[in-house]
This record gives structure tokens, C-alpha cells and sequence, in this order.
């Protein structure tokens, strides 16, 4: 059953008077516990692909269905609710709230919309998931008192809290060194097997897309091939 | 909301120089127009208690009747129902003298000086008696004769007289006869003649056997009240419960009444109309709110006035808000992207950054508030040696201050309201902005 489905999806900039076409028309599915990777260079239209099912920004032209919504006509509102109901976010620069600590940054999108569990059911799925990120000694440490590794551990924790059915990371290794950005790819893998959220994720590191059981290779804003591999669930510890 | 403010008030913590600059701004203009309210209260008050010590009362009582002769004299004779009201609100009444004057030429040797004269019964004038301020000679023998004077101590240098030396006392009966009568100098007493209110005080039987008037007779009943806020409704129940029947028809075409106390009459709207003679005693009741109005509507100017160079602060504050919270939208455009993307709703960033400016405004309040009590605290406790003029305006030689809450209220209202305006259109601005380029901005 596919989460993610893009049909014709183009994307065109206005950058003073030059038009910038980042993505030019792509069609794909992406299945439900998929570990997605969107690969290709600086400025093939990775990020702004994300940022379309993420629902922070809309196609110029095409259909984005996110879990079986159009997000094409949706208002501020429902987009945002949308976000908080079914996506969840890793970001490049990790973008933890820096005057919460990790457990309350954690807590963040919790408190955001209604919460349907106790106190107690919420504070020790918080706590889980803290303890599964590894950052159970850190939990009242402020951001700018961790590493980026455990930033980016943090930043998974939080992605996953409001157990979204999609988490999306641009480029969650970038600012890492390669063996934090593999462990921090292993994590994610883990919690996809775990948990069977799926995620997309770009990058364009070669050795970590070949983790990814779905990989979609993206140039000039075209999709050059979209291959799939389903790996075995629980591969990784 | 426990969310948004939760991080609103750790974003004013996250810049503690730059909070506490803004906050300083505002309790800069908070602590100026809390002293100055403080300040014109607390004289008001103090000038109030000054003047009801001068006059002797809080409500004033006059009466006024016709002789025969056609001349409207000013008198209070034994009253049935003046003594029913006294004792009904005696509960209200904290003290009450009953005093006849006049303003008579005091004579000594060769030199005369005309000056305000109260008689008085000392037995019932216990405040009095503290008040005055004897500089030679003793109060001992008030009370126990009535044939004495105390004179204030101006009066006496003018006069040239000795404590001990009768002095002659000459005035108009209250028909209009020439009169003289004398009487031996017991003390002399600092004088307050700067209020205008200097007085030479006398046993009202004496005074009165001048005067032409009964021993048991007045002019003027005084009344301290033991609430001054219901002063105006205690002088009501008197004005009315004194109202003769052919009276209270005038009334209506009558304009308020005018009471001469200190000899002169306060109330500078004196009638002029043609006075139709009336049977019996007619009474003017009169209050220290009264009196008090024209200082009142000064302090009311000068707490306008206050309020207008609170008001530009706050307009100047104002702007350096918005500007800083311009400031701080741009700083936490990313931040603000990454509540977006995990489904903060715009009203809900926008309310991050009105809280944040409520208790940035909340804070101010409270600092200039503190700062303002510890500046009154410490401008209290000093007894100032000033011109005496100006003690009219002080408690004992030190400055009172006095704020009512209300004025607190309406005080932190404004500075909340005046924040929350200031930044508003940083905070909508900030809500507005697309969750895409907020978190591809490089802030």
C-alpha cells in the first residue's frame, strides 16, 4: 500500500526574473515501512521533493497523496495538522529547540496537538524512546551541551514521538562524520524495522543509500531510477 | 497556551541582557508615573488631614436664622433634631467641636492687628489642644477660665504683648454693635499662617458674651469622621436630615450652599440672588471634599500630566519592542520553521511571541513597581526642614506616598496592552511566514 504517491510532480521557482525548474515532472510510490533514500547531487531536487511530502511547500504542478490525502488546495491549517498527524522530521542542522532540554524537544510535538495518553503512558513512551536513541544520561542536557551525533539522536526521538506514519530526513548526515552518520542511519533503520515507520530520506552519500530497501535516484530534477531492494526487517541491531 | 508560554518564557531567559534592557525601559516608566501617582496621592491625603486639622472637622455645620431686625446672622442654637442626628451616626463620628469666631482687631498698647478668632470649648477640643504648638507661656489654665487667649506667636510680636498681659479684644455683636471685651495672653503658639488658616483661639463663652450669643450657643459644628470615604454620604445624611419642608422646595432652585469658615467663605460661588427671609434656623452643611476639590482637580492635571510622559515612554518602548522583536523573529526564523514543520499552528507562534511580550511587559511592571516602593520608602523616612509652605503638603515633615490598587491596575494594564501591540505585527509577521523558507534560512 503506498504512503507516499507523487504523479507529474514539477516544481518551478521564481528567482528574480529567471524561472527555476527543481523538479520536472517525477512520478513515484513509496509503500508503507519503506526505507526510503532519495539520491542525487546538489541540486537535483531532493530536498525540494521532501519538502513536498513533508507539506511545507505545494507542486506547481501534479498530485502529492500523503497516506491517501491530495495535499494540492489544503489550507495553512490542515497542511499543519496533516504535518503533526502523520510526518515527522529530521533536519540537516538537527534544528533542536535550544531553550528545551532533550526531553522536553522530545516532548515538543506532543504538546502541539491533543495527546490522547495519560501523563504517565506519555512520559514513558518518551523515556523509550530516549532510552532507544541512547540518550538516556542525557535526558535534561540542553542542546548546546551535546555532540551532533546526539543532537541527531534527539531529533529521531522527536520525529518519531507523535508516532508518525512517515519521517522524513533531508540529508540527516551531512553535518555528521561518517561513522556518527552511520550509526545515525543504522538508528533510523532500527526504528523502521521497529516500530514499521517508514522513512525517506535524502542524501548523497552512496554508502548509506545502500541501506535503503527503495532508492530513487534523482538528476536535474528527473528521477533516473527508482529501484527497490526490501531488506530484511531486523538486519540491523 | 502552557506550551507557548512555557517557551516564551524561556526565550526571554535565552537573552537575559536584551530582556533585561526592554524590561528596564518599561519599569523605567513604570517606576516615574507609579512616584508620581504615589506622590500626588499621598499629598492629597496629606493635605486633607492638614486642612481637616486647620478647619477642625471633616463636615462642617453652619446655621444661619433672621432677627427681627431683618439681619440674617450666622448662629446654631440647641437643636432637637440636629442632637437626634449627632446621636444616630454617632458611630461615625469620631469627634465633634462646636466653635463660634469672629475676626476682631486684638489690641495692645498702641498697636492692633485684626486676626482670626475661634472660641472654643477646650474641654471637647482634646486634638486641638495637641496640636498646638506652644512656644511660651502654657495651656494649663484652657478650660479652667474662660477670660484667656492663645495667640500665635506672629500675632503676638505684632501686638508687642507678653505672655501674662491682657490684651482687648474689639469686634461686631453679631446685629452689628461695637463691642470690646478683654482677655489674659496664656500662651503663644507656633503659627501655620502660611496655610491662611492662622487662628487665636478663645473659650467659646467668651467669645460668644462678645458676640451677643448664649454660652450654649455656636456657630460652627465640626465633626471628624471615622471613615473619610463616606464623608460625602455622612454630609449628605446631615444636609438632608437638616432640611426644614419650605427648604427643601427651594432646593431645587437654590445653588449649593456657602460656608465661611476661617471667617471668609471658601466656596468662591457666593449668591448674589435675593434672599427671601425664613423662619427658625436653616443649616449649610459642608464637607473636606468640598474644600478639597480644587486641590484635587490640580493633582488630577498634574497625574494627566504624569500619565502623558508615561504614555510617551511607553510609545518610545513601544518601538524599541517592535524593533526587537523584529529582531528576534529574524534570529529564530529557523526555529520557528522546525514548530511549523512539527505542526505549530500559526496562532500558536504568534501567541509564543504576545506572551512573550506580556511578560516581558509583566516583568517591568514588577521591577518598576519595587524600585518605585524602595525610591518611596527611602524619600519617606527623611524628615525634610522645608519651607513652610510646603508642610502643608507633608505628613510631619515627611512625604507620604499613596497609591491606590486601582491605579496600579489601570498602570500594568496599559504597559500590557501597550506590549502586546508593540509586538503584534513582529508576531504576525512570524506566524505568517512560510514554514519552507523558514527552515532554508541560514538564521
Amino acid at each position: 500500500m503506498a504512503i507516499v504517491e507523487l504523479e507529474s510532480v514539477k516544481k518551478v521557482y521564481t528567482l528574480g526574473k529567471a524561472e527555476v525548474h527543481a523538479v520536472r515532472g517525477v512520478t513515484f510510490s513509496i509503500e508503507k515501512g519503506d526505507f526510503a533514500s532519495i539520491v542525487g547531487p546538489s541540486g537535483s531536487g531532493k530536498s525540494t521533493i521532501l519538502n513536498m511530502i513533508g507539506c511545507i511547500d505545494q507542486p506547481t504542478e501534479g498530485i502529492v497523496r500523503i497516506n491517501g490525502t491530495v495535499t494540492g488546495g489544503l489550507k495553512d491549517k490542515e497542511l499543519t495538522k496533516l504535518r503533526h498527524e502523520t510526518l515527522g522530521f529530521i533536519f540537516q542542522s538537527f534544528n533542536l529547540i535550544p531553550v528545551l532540554n532533550v526531553y522536553e524537544n522530545i516532548e515538543f510535538p506532543l504538546l502541539l496537538g491533543k495527546n490522547r495518553r495519560s501523563r504517565k503512558e506519555t512520559r514513558e513512551w518518551i523515556e523509550f524512546l530516549i532510552e532507544a536513541v541512547g540518550l538516556a544520561d542525557h535526558m535534561h542536557h540542553k542542546s548546546n551541551e551535546l555532540s551532533g551525533g546526539q543532537r541527531q539522536r534527539v531529533a529521531i526521538a522527536r520525529a518519531l514521538v507523535t508516532k508518525p506514519e512517515i519521517v522524513l530526513a533531508d540529508e540527516p548526515t551531512a553535518n555528521l562524520d561518517s561513522k556518527t552518520g552511520q550509526s545515525i542511519i543504522e538508528l533510523m533503520k532500527k526504528m523502521n524495522s521497529e516500530l514499521n515507520t517508514t522513512f525517506i530520506f535524502s542524501t548523497h552519500d552512496r554508502s548509506i543509500m545502500e541501506i535503503a530497501d527503495h532508492v530513487i535516484q534523482l538528476l536535474d530534477g528527473l528521477i533516473v531510477e527508482d529501484s527497490k531492494t526490501k531488506a530484511e526487517a531486523g538486519s540491523i541491531s | 497556551m502552557f506550551l507557548t508560554m512555557k517557551v516564551a518564557f524561556r526565550n526571554i531567559s535565552r537573552q537575559k541582557k536584551r530582556s533585561f534592557l526592554l524590561a528596564g525601559a518599561i519599569a523605567f516608566g513604570m517606576m516615574v508615573i507609579t512616584l508620581m501617582n504615589a506622590l500626588t496621592g499621598g499629598a492629597v491625603i496629606n493635605i486633607r488631614d492638614n486642612f481637616s486639622h486647620a478647619l477642625g472637622g471633616h463636615v462642617f455645620i453652619t446655621g444661619r436664622e433672621w432677627t427681627e431686625a431683618g439681619q440674617m446672622i450666622m448662629k446654631i442654637r440647641p437643636d432637637a433634631n440636629l442632637d437626634r442626628l449627632l446621636e444616630e451616626n454617632a458611630r461615625q463620628i469620631e469627634a465633634f467641636t462646636r466653635r463660634s469666631q469672629a475676626m476682631p482687631s486684638l489690641i495692645f498698647g498702641s498697636q492692633q492687628t485684626m486676626h482670626l478668632l475661634y472660641g472654643v470649648d477646650f474641654s471637647e477640643e482634646d486634638r486641638l489642644i495637641d496640636s498646638l504648638v506652644v512656644v511660651e507661656g502654657s495651656l494649663a489654665e484652657l478650660g479652667k477660665r474662660d477670660d484667656i487667649i492663645v495667640l500665635p506667636e506672629p500675632v503676638a510680636e505684632r501686638l508687642g504683648v507678653e505672655v501674662g498681659e491682657t490684651v482687648l479684644i474689639r469686634l461686631e455683636t453679631l446685629t452689628g454693635q461695637q463691642n470690646v471685651g478683654e482677655a489674659r495672653v496664656a500662651a503663644f503658639i507656633k503659627d501655620q499662617e502660611e496655610l491662611g488658616l492662622s487662628a487665636a483661639y478663645t473659650s467659646r463663652a467668651n467669645l460668644n458674651s462678645l458676640l451677643g450669643m448664649e454660652p450654649h450657643e455656636y456657630q460652627i459644628l465640626n465633626m471628624f469622621v471615622t471613615d473619610l470615604d463616606l464623608v460625602d454620604q455622612f454630609a449628605r445624611t446631615f444636609r438632608e436630615g437638616l432640611l426644614s419642608p419650605e427648604e427643601a422646595e427651594e432646593a431645587e432652585d437654590e445653588p449649593e450652599v456657602t460656608v465661611t469658615v476661617a471667617g471668609m467663605p471658601i466656596d468662591p460661588g457666593t449668591r448674589t440672588q435675593e434672599v427671601t427671609p425664613w423662619e427658625g434656623t436653616r443649616y449649610q452643611v459642608m464637607n473636606i471634599n468640598q474644600i478639597m476639590e480644587a486641590v484635587e482637580l490640580v493633582v488630577g492635571v498634574l497625574n494627566r500630566v504624569g500619565l502623558v510622559i508615561f504614555l510617551i515612554l511607553l510609545v518610545v518602548t513601544m518601538v524599541g519592542i517592535t524593533n526587537t522583536f523584529r529582531m528576534i523573529m529574524i534570529e529564530r526564523t529557523k526555529e520557528i520553521g522546525t514548530m511549523r514543520a512539527f505542526g505549530m499552528q500559526q496562532k500558536q507562534v504568534k501567541r509564543i511571541f504576545l506572551w512573550e511580550a506580556v511578560l516581558l511587559g509583566l516583568l517591568g511592571c514588577l521591577g518598576g513597581l519595587v524600585i518605585a516602593g524602595v525610591i518611596a520608602l527611602a524619600v519617606g523616612s527623611v524628615s525634610l526642614n522645608t519651607d513652610p509652605s510646603l508642610q502643608f503638603f507633608l505628613n510631619n515633615g515627611r512625604i507620604t506616598f499613596s497609591l491606590p490598587l486601582q491605579d496600579v491596575a489601570v498602570n500594568v494594564a496599559l504597559v500590557i496592552l501597550t506590549s502586546l501591540l508593540a509586538a503584534y505585527w513582529p508576531a504576525r509577521a512570524a506566524a505568517k511566514m512560510s514554514p519552507m523558507k523558514a527552515l532554508s534560512s541560514h538564521t
